[in-house]
């Protein structure tokens, strides 16, 4: 019997100093079929994809190809064999052209290793009609869509004539527009014979367009289903080993006084030379969660920078409990009552090569309490930081002189936490505060942001989680390139309402 | 300590003096083999004058006096190896230091000849003229993103051209080189308060030595003590963070780069004020001071107490070097110290292997 | 004026070499602060061979053999970089610094043990080469020299390499985004040694010109005199791009000249500027560039960045 299977990756097991990543992992990918890769943050899908991709080599099991034991020492065992990959962040070279970033490492040239360019250029554009797949040939990397950029990454895998195609988390960076595109584009090649691992933690898209599709959680295999044979609710179980109740516990409160007012705020954009925030006016009262709800990159991020002080407004005043904070700097913004948990932890939130305690202190070091006659005060920082550890539970290594960079991702964010609410705001700003963290730290990092609400503070939350958005927000703000397209009320919305105004379908 | 190797060999404070002594072995066995190779039969005398230095004179008198010359350019080296440390320290690499510092010389000198000034009034303008030409580069950094390391080389230039115009007409003919202070601005020299006595009356032992120490001193308690240091080394380890915490980074950068000049114009004074070293017509190359001062800052584990130790020892051996039989070039004491400079680019990796045994705190896969 | 052409186009020589030679190893992703040092070493294994050739030598043999010289050693002193840079992940600001203080210091050394070897009582770090330097002017008398119209031929090169062939589509990559490389299982490492050893072959040679440019005899312990920091602002003035940075290295090679002969022109010595003006004027031009253009500066975006495997 002709074997079924493209790739296997047979019991795979894969170590990481102090972890586990893979633990005896078995994926099997048959020829011509879509195969979703389900699984939670840190399930453990990357680390399987590189192994795969020949980035990781794992301490324990085989992979075989058509049926054969194969060896992938590094990415080019595993073009040879057929193997290419869209990555999640994009392998581009900014300032090269479409066609060069396809060619390049298979770049055809004559026997003097000048380029053929001419030669090159007339197969992307025929791969191109035959898949359907737009792009312009000779346009910069830099100067065009973030689809147009994933076009070329499979166009870059068509090319090498790759049978098997994986693409990890393709949909995060996309339009719901261009996630439609995707989809198709899928479909076709899976039609044309070749054969996709498609690696997601989004349901609706697994149940959309693979016909298989395998659950990895905390590195173990857990199973793999026809999808056709499942719901979506089965497999969410399956990812998070529990049927967990999504919904965060939340008093009735009516909102109080206004807080923040914002009127007519923009932003300038960095990536092109219009606004990336336009307009934007709305109100947070005492005691409410208003959430900003979008898809990435339309303009939640410039917001918050507008909002924060870390970028200035180009028009718009915004006025905390009756300040105008319009030009202050961002010392000022959070002596008057705002804090701020940034998006990006590592990029703002934390020194990662300061301690534990430091970190606890980075907002407030100044204050009298912490500082006298410019000399700080350690052993006051000392004590503060220890209260903030027991209370808020930040588990750590060494205690207060642990280096942030050592600690997990939850800790961390936990620290920030702690920081951020134990100043006592009357605003919080909260930039997706669960990205990355497991479910446990999920629900506590929830707890405190309802905590804050119901002690009667204003909760802005900027999340990309439909979930999130649905269960712990009293106020839902779509934003949709820059504007706020629509206020919806997260008791008698719908997902799928939602949606549409995310997508720009619907504005009110 | 053998009882508890492990423990000890993992702090970092030993780490660092390891991966100091190592980078001195490596250059010093580099300076042996080639001496040996010039010539064998006294390769292992240079090699012990080199490492002695004032050691290999008899008498009492000239050890002191060697001694004291060799204290008297510590001082400078010291300085500028500061200026670079610190900038290091708030993620700036001040390769300018050594364009700070000839901005100091020019303006000591000038103000001193030129103007007639007395010594603290140089050493305040040198230390100014060197803040001045370390803020633009932090100035062009913080406002234009221009990388520091291209404009301070640009300026070390520029900033050299401009003290030969500046000292042209202050050139004692006979000599090629700036007026003697001590014959003719006496006011310009700097104080001895007594501390030349303690070296036999040492004619060039000014307060500039004991000065700098105190110097290093405050840099150190600057950057760990104070609101200040906070601030600045937040800034150099993550930028962003420190601006979201409030924190001004572009003033930041300019106010390091300002602090790291300062200190490299004002060492320039205090070598410059001594009158054992005069500024010569038309120089054509960047004094290799500042330069040395990048080799002292990473040596001392790029710490202000370490500075100063290692800048004495640099200047301990090339003066050392100067005192080898003349049929060893006495540049072989600057191939060490860069020989040293190169081993200090892979104390990184020096750490690494002391600690290759312990769990690496790298995590399995990265969250996605 | 004949003077200046022929030392505007001597200095442009050394410029645009150096400048190339910076260019390739920071297209790979290295930063090169160290091709002053790198520029000392070729024009001492050129100005070796120089003292070892008897001058009757055959014209073409004593250029081929000085700069087969100095293209050697300039590479054999870039691996210092390349090592440290590449697989030691080093500071490559802090090894460029050591190598420009480790090429003088080193140079001056080797010279002056093999003159003190050769005469006890000559304890110089000078090399003279009056006679077997002539070898290197196209016509006698005129300071027009062979290793210009070498020089224009590598321009030529260089150009082909970086943007018509696949090494230099690669090369470019590494400098770019190497982990976008290494996913199209192009081998960082190597082209990054690849991109230092150009810029050490390249920069030695520069260094031989330099040596060679009007006149007769060098003192090693003056190193190259700043050359190669002015080359690495003719980079950056030529924005990475060997076209620009050859019109550059005419522009600065023209002030350079300015400043050696400017007394021959009544107009010049009537502004009554200082020599020092025109040696300073290169660089004020560069800076003044880069706080204008830095904003969108043409810089690889990997430059001065270890490249590990590791991360993604």
């Amino acid at each position: 019997m002709e074997n079924q299977y493209a790739i296997e990756m047979l019991h795979i097991t894969k170590r990481f100093p102090g972890i586990i990543a893979n633990d005896d992992i078995t994926l099997q990918l048959r020829k011509g079929e879509i195969h979703a890769l389900l699984g939670e943050n840190g399930a453990g899908k990357s680390t399987l994809m590189s192994v795969l991709f020949g980035l990781y080599q794992a301490e324990e099991g085989v992979i075989k190809k058509d049926g054969r034991e194969v060896k992938i020492n590094d990415p080019n065992d595993a073009n040879a064999l057929g193997i290419g990959m869209v990555h999640q962040h994009f392998k581009l070279v900014e300032c090269f052209t479409v066609l060069d970033n396809i060619i390049l490492g298979v770049e055809p040239t004559d026997k003097f290793g000048m380029l053929k360019k001419a030669e090159a250029r007339q197969r992307v554009v025929e791969l191109s009609n035959r898949y359907n797949l737009q792009v312009d040939p000779d346009a910069k990397i830099q100067d065009i869509t973030v689809g147009m950029q994933q076009r070329t990454e499979i166009l870059k895998m068509l090319y090498r004539e790759n049978e098997i195609l994986i693409f990890d988390e393709p949909t995060a960076v996309l339009t719901p527009q261009e996630i439609d595109e995707l989809m198709q584009i899928m479909k076709n090649l899976a039609a044309e014979g070749k054969s996709i691992l498609f690696i997601s933690h989004k349901l609706a898209e697994i149940m959309a367009v693979a016909d298989r599709c395998s659950v990895l959680r905390k590195g173990k295999y857990i199973g793999t289903v026809n999808t056709k044979d499942v719901t979506m609710e089965e497999l969410s179980a399956m990812m998070v080993g529990r049927n967990v109740n999504f919904h965060v516990e939340k008093p009735e409160k009516t909102p109080g006084k206004v807080i923040l007012d914002i009127k007519n705020m923009s932003v300038k954009s960095h990536s092109h030379s219009g606004d990336a925030v336009k307009n934007v006016s709305f109100q947070v009262h005492e005691g409410e969660i208003v959430c900003i709800a979008g898809i990435d990159g339309n303009g939640q991020t410039e917001f918050v920078y507008g909002l924060s002080g870390l970028e200035p407004l180009s028009t718009g005043t915004i006025t905390l409990e009756g300040k105008d904070l319009t030009r202050t700097s961002i010392r000022q913004r959070s002596l008057l009552g705002m804090s701020h948990i940034p998006e990006d932890r590592h990029k703002h939130g934390l020194v990662l090569d300061y301690t534990l305690e430091d970190n606890i202190v980075l907002q407030r070091y100044f204050e009298p309490q912490f500082a006298n006659m410019g000399f700080l005060r350690r052993n006051n920082i000392r004590q503060y930081a220890e209260k903030l550890i027991e209370q808020y539970d930040i588990r750590s290594g060494q205690g207060p002189i642990t280096i942030a960079r050592s600690m997990s991702g939850g800790n961390q964010q936990k620290v920030i936490i702690a920081r951020e609410i134990d100043k006592a705001p009357s605003l919080l700003i909260a930039v997706q505060p669960t990205r990355g963290l497991d479910v446990g730290a999920i629900e506590y990092i929830h707890k405190q942001i309802v905590e804050q609400r119901n002690r009667g503070k204003a909760v802005l939350l900027v999340s990309l989680e439909m979930d999130e958005v649905l269960d712990v927000s009293d106020r839902i703000l779509v934003m949709y390139e820059g504007e706020i397209v629509g206020e919806l009320n997260p008791k008698t919305t719908t997902p799928e309402e939602m949606g549409l105004y995310m997508a720009g379908a619907k504005r009110q | 300590m053998e009882k508890n190797k492990t423990s000890f060999l993992k702090k970092p404070a030993v780490q660092t003096l390891l991966a100091s002594l190592i980078c001195i072995l490596l250059g010093l066995l580099v300076g042996f083999v080639v001496l040996l190779l010039i010539n064998p039969a006294g390769a292992w005398n240079a090699m012990k004058t080199i490492m002695l230095n004032f050691w290999t004179f008899n008498s009492t008198r000239g050890q002191l006096k060697n001694l004291g010359n060799t204290l008297v350019k510590t001082a400078p080296l010291l300085m500028c190896s500061l200026s670079v440390l610190f900038a290091y320290k708030v993620g700036l690499f001040n390769i300018g230091a050594a364009g700070q510092y000839v901005a100091g010389v020019g303006m000591s000198l000038f103000f001193a000849i030129g103007m007639k000034a007395p010594w603290w009034l140089c050493v305040i303008m040198a230390t100014l003229a060197g803040a001045l030409l370390g803020a633009i580069s932090g100035f062009l950094k913080a406002t234009r993103n221009v990388n520091e390391v291209i404009s301070c080389i640009m300026l070390n230039w520029i900033s050299l051209y401009l003290v030969n115009m500046l000292l042209a007409p202050y050139m004692d003919i006979n000599m090629s080189e700036t007026w003697s202070l001590k014959k003719n601005f006496p006011a310009a020299v700097l104080p001895t308060l007594g501390f030349d006595k303690l070296l036999n009356n040492h004619q060039y032992i000014t307060l500039a030595v004991p000065l700098s120490v105190v110097i290093a001193v405050c840099i150190w308690v600057l950057l760990t003590k104070t609101k200040m240091g906070f601030e600045l080394r937040a800034t150099g380890l993550n930028k962003n963070a420190a601006r979201y915490c409030g924190m001004r980074d572009r003033f930041n950068i300019v106010l390091t780069m300002a602090i790291a000049g300062g200190l490299a114009g004002m060492g320039a004074s205090m070598y410059y004020l001594t009158d054992m070293i005069k500024w010569p017509m038309a120089v054509t190359a960047v004094p290799a001071m500042g330069f040395n001062g990048i080799a002292a800052a990473f040596l001392g584990g790029l710490h202000p107490i370490g500075a100063i130790f290692s800048s004495f020892f640099i200047q301990h051996i090339t003066d050392g070097g100067s005192f080898m039989e003349k049929i060893y070039p006495a540049e072989i004491a600057g191939l060490i110290s860069a020989v040293i400079i190169y081993m200090c680019a892979f104390v990184l990796f020096f750490k690494q292997q002391m600690n290759k045994d312990r769990r690496s705190g790298k995590k399995g896969g990265k969250a996605s | 004026m004949i003077l200046l052409l022929q030392y505007t186009l001597l200095f442009a020589s050394v410029l645009l070499l150096v400048a190339l030679g910076g260019c390739f190893s920071e297209h790979s992703g290295v930063i090169n602060i160290g091709l002053e040092g790198i520029m000392v070493f070729g024009a001492l294994g050129g100005a070796l061979v120089m003292r070892v050739l008897s001058p009757t030598t055959n014209a073409f043999v004593v250029i081929l053999s000085c700069v087969c010289a100095s293209m050697l050693t300039g590479m054999v002193y870039s691996l210092l970089l390349a090592v440290a840079a590449i697989n030691f992940k080093a500071d490559q600001t802090l090894v460029g610094t050591a190598m420009n203080l480790l090429g003088t210091a080193a140079a001056t050394v080797i010279v002056k043990a093999i003159n003190t070897a050769t005469n006890p009582d000559n304890p110089s770090a000078t090399i003279a080469y009056v006679d077997i330097r002539k070898a290197f002017l196209i016509w006698p008398g005129k300071e027009f020299s062979w290793l210009t119209l070498l020089t224009v031929v590598l321009l030529v090169v260089s150009i082909v390499l970086l943007y018509k062939t696949k090494f230099g589509l690669r090369l470019m990559a590494c400098g770019e985004h190497p982990q976008a490389a290494a996913s199209v299982g192009i081998n960082v490492f190597k082209m990054r040694y690849a991109g230092v050893l150009i810029s050490g072959l390249l920069g030695g040679l520069g260094g031989l010109v330099y040596i060679t440019a009007g006149v007769s005899e060098w003192k090693f312990e003056n190193g190259v005199a700043g050359f190669g920091f002015l080359a690495l602002a003719v980079m950056i003035f030529g924005g990475w791009k060997p076209q620009r940075i050859a019109l550059a290295a005419l522009l600065f090679g023209f002030f350079r000249a300015l400043s050696n002969v400017y007394t021959g022109f009544p107009f010049l010595t009537r502004l009554n500027l200082p020599s020092t003006v025109y040696n300073m004027l290169p660089y004020i031009i560069s800076l003044v560039v880069l706080v204008i253009f830095s904003k969108n500066s043409a810089a690889p975006k990997a430059e001065g960045i270890p490249y590990d495997k590791g991360s993604r």
